[in-house]
């Protein structure tokens, strides 16, 4: 088989991992070719608006398991390929001396077994390392129920390595992958955690979910990702979206993938990690899915409308992050200039702060921007609903009387 | 205020010199720009010829830090056109509150410069993504850019660490300017002292192909969003990034 098509193959199988991401790790290029940027460098940008850092491939899209939302499990009738070890350093090297890429993102299908594949994952990349000498991003999956030496060895080459927990629920896992089992993810979740340093896997661990393919709720996935953030240091926990690759009765059908309701978790994702948000201050029993309409943040502040508005001069670092369309920088901004001044809503425009959602929960100087007889719910979220709902602009071309 | 224009010969060090002298002696200038500009018939335009003081530039950065400096350097590499003066008010009120005025966005000076440097710092960051290289029939890595601010200094400290094994120029066509690496060191020079053949290596085309081939395979249909795009990746840029440039057709279906 050409190369060429591997490649349509190994890259078209991989693309529904949603990580992307090369930053966190600040690898120096010893003698050889290729460093870390910390803050992550992104190369290009997909048809779907995805950022490329890294080169995102399978090993090989052959698999002994049967997952029922997977392209590549075993049942389906589909062309496989696997590329040898030499084969992707030659790509990998060639795409990063003419900057294509940020590094090396390498997953498998489980071929044989657990550890065969591992086996197969970490010559690749002691290959890259060693012989071309090659310091870039590599972040690589390890395979879940593989042996824990591995994990630890493949840990000592890799920048970040993960292992999806794919459905946010265990009966979810049941249901779809019957093959795997929640533990072996969690314990290689472990593994890294107990090893972490800067040499092991410097930029951290991840992990993905599948929105939409099982019946769980908001809640439920937030009180998941919240327990892996708490228990196993993670760095980021991926939303992708369900898209219906294959045909099963277990498998709802849907048209368009819930990209909205994506887009939801990882606002509220946020709250969690940078805004000192708790899953009980966003959902509850009662209240168990994001608001469609709302991002996650303007509906906490609107159902606690008694705390707002927040006086821009005084309020602590973790109030002014309460208000929407203040975020972690202009929040810092905030702190730090008015030490030398009174802010003003001016000075707040010059610094980032969206006031079109901000205005209305905020005072500057114990002024309110708007009318104080329109702070009420109500109104607030009416224009708030609207911002979000941008008013498509009318045609340009004349319709015709007469269509053909 | 006087209405006099003032003139430096275009590098950073002598236009610290001339602003600190400015201000030394108390004159606010109209203007301050250099060698390119096109002067109308009512400017007054002075070249004092300032002598440049060579530690001008670790002293700023002894009095008042390095963040300081690193401002007013981003803000001369912009493309803004009164940059001059912003760098010169900026730096008229870090003498004038002896502390870092860094904070207090309520200055104008501050804002601005802090917009500027932004505007630069991003820039630099997309392109250290964006540059795509060719390989040359001698093995020399070689890419184009035409970025809107002055980054190719700073890009090519970037790749300086990154690729410091291979000889590469990055060439700024809208500045005419070439940076060469010699896996040493990079220099800039004009790139109308250097002549140069453009031969491709023979594999190149095969790995261009491979790289648009992954590229037009990796996005997702079913999520298809050329505005989400669009905003990442700015049309301006594409003219010389491989896999959106014309060169690969498939790129936008």
């Amino acid at each position: 088989m050409e190369l060429k098509e591997k490649l349509t193959i190994l890259a078209d199988a991989a693309k529904y991992d949603a990580s992307c991401s090369s930053s966190g790790s600040t690898r120096q290029n010893k003698g050889g070719i290729g460093n870390a940027a910390y803050s992550g460098i992104c190369h290009s940008f997909a048809s779907d608006g995805r950022c490329i850092s890294l080169l995102k491939i399978l090993l090989t899209n052959c698999c002994i398991y049967d997952c029922k939302y997977c392209l590549n499990r075993k049942s389906n009738n589909i062309k496989r390929a696997i590329f040898t070890p030499e084969e992707i350093c030659s790509i990998t090297m060639n795409f990063y001396r003419r900057n294509y890429i940020e590094g090396l993102f390498l997953s498998s299908g489980i071929i044989k077994n657990p550890d065969y594949t591992m086996e197969l994952i970490i010559k690749t990349i002691t290959l890259l390392r060693y012989k071309y000498h090659f310091n870039g991003y590599i972040h690589a999956k390890a395979i879940p129920g593989s042996s824990e030496y591995l994990v630890k060895k493949l840990g000592t080459l890799v920048d970040r390595m993960s292992a999806n927990i794919e459905l946010p629920t265990e009966e979810g896992l049941k249901l779809l992958a019957p093959n795997k089992k929640e533990t072996s993810v969690t314990n290689i979740m472990s593994t890294i955690k107990e090893n972490r340093n800067k040499r092991f896997t410097p930029a951290g661990s991840s992990t993905q979910m599948i929105i939409g393919a099982t019946n769980e709720t908001d809640l439920d996935i937030m009180t998941k990702s919240s327990n892996m953030y708490d228990n196993y240091d993670l760095k980021r926990v991926f939303y992708s979206a369900y898209i219906p690759v294959n045909q099963d009765k277990l498998l709802p059908t849907l048209k368009t993938p819930p990209l909205t309701r994506e887009h939801r978790l990882y606002q509220a994702d946020w709250l969690l990690r940078y805004y000192n948000f708790k899953v009980e201050d966003i959902l509850s029993n009662d209240n168990p899915n994001f608001n469609l309409l709302i991002d996650p943040k303007a509906d906490y502040a609107l159902r606690h409308l008694n705390e707002f508005p927040k006086e821009i001069n005084t309020s602590s670092y973790y109030d002014l992050l309460k208000v929407p369309g203040i975020g972690v920088t202009s929040a810092k901004r905030i702190i730090k200039s008015r030490k030398y001044f009174k802010l003003t809503f001016k000075d707040l425009k010059n610094m980032g702060v969206v006031l079109k959602r901000a205005s209305y929960f905020i005072t500057c100087n114990n002024k309110y921007f708007l009318n104080k007889a329109l702070f009420n719910k109500e109104f607030i979220e009416n224009n708030l609903v609207l911002e979000n709902h941008q008013i498509p602009k009318p045609s340009l071309t004349q319709l015709s009387l007469f269509n053909e | 205020m006087n209405n006099n224009i003032y003139l430096y010969d275009g590098t950073f060090l002598n236009l610290l010199n001339l602003i600190s002298f400015l201000i030394k002696n108390n004159i606010k200038p109209l203007n301050i720009v250099d060698a390119n500009y096109e002067p109308t018939l009512l400017d007054k335009i002075i070249n004092l010829k300032i002598t440049n003081n060579l530690n001008i530039i670790t002293n700023i950065k002894n009095s008042w830090g390095k963040e300081i400096l690193k401002v007013m350097y981003y803000v001369y590499l912009s493309n803004e056109k009164y940059k001059e003066l912003i760098i010169y008010y900026f730096y008229l009120n870090t003498l004038k509150y002896k502390t870092n005025i860094l904070n207090m966005r309520n200055l104008k000076c501050v804002n601005s410069s802090l917009k500027i440097f932004k505007y630069v710092n991003n820039e630099t960051h997309k392109l250290k993504g964006f540059i795509r290289f060719q390989e040359l029939a001698n093995h020399v890595l070689y890419a184009e850019i035409e970025p809107t601010n002055n980054c190719l200094l700073l890009l090519s400290a970037h790749f300086k660490r990154r690729l410091a094994n291979e000889f590469w120029l990055i060439k700024d066509i809208k500045r005419n300017i070439i940076s060469i690496y010699d896996k040493k060191n990079y220099y800039l020079i004009s790139a109308s002292n250097l002549k140069m053949n453009i031969e491709l290596n023979k594999n190149e085309l095969e790995y261009e192909d491979l790289w648009c081939t992954f590229y037009n395979t990796i996005g997702i249909k079913e999520r298809r969003n050329d505005k989400l795009r669009l905003n990442f990746m700015p049309k301006k840029y594409w003219k010389h990034i491989l896999e959106v440039s014309d060169k690969n057709e498939k790129s936008n279906k």
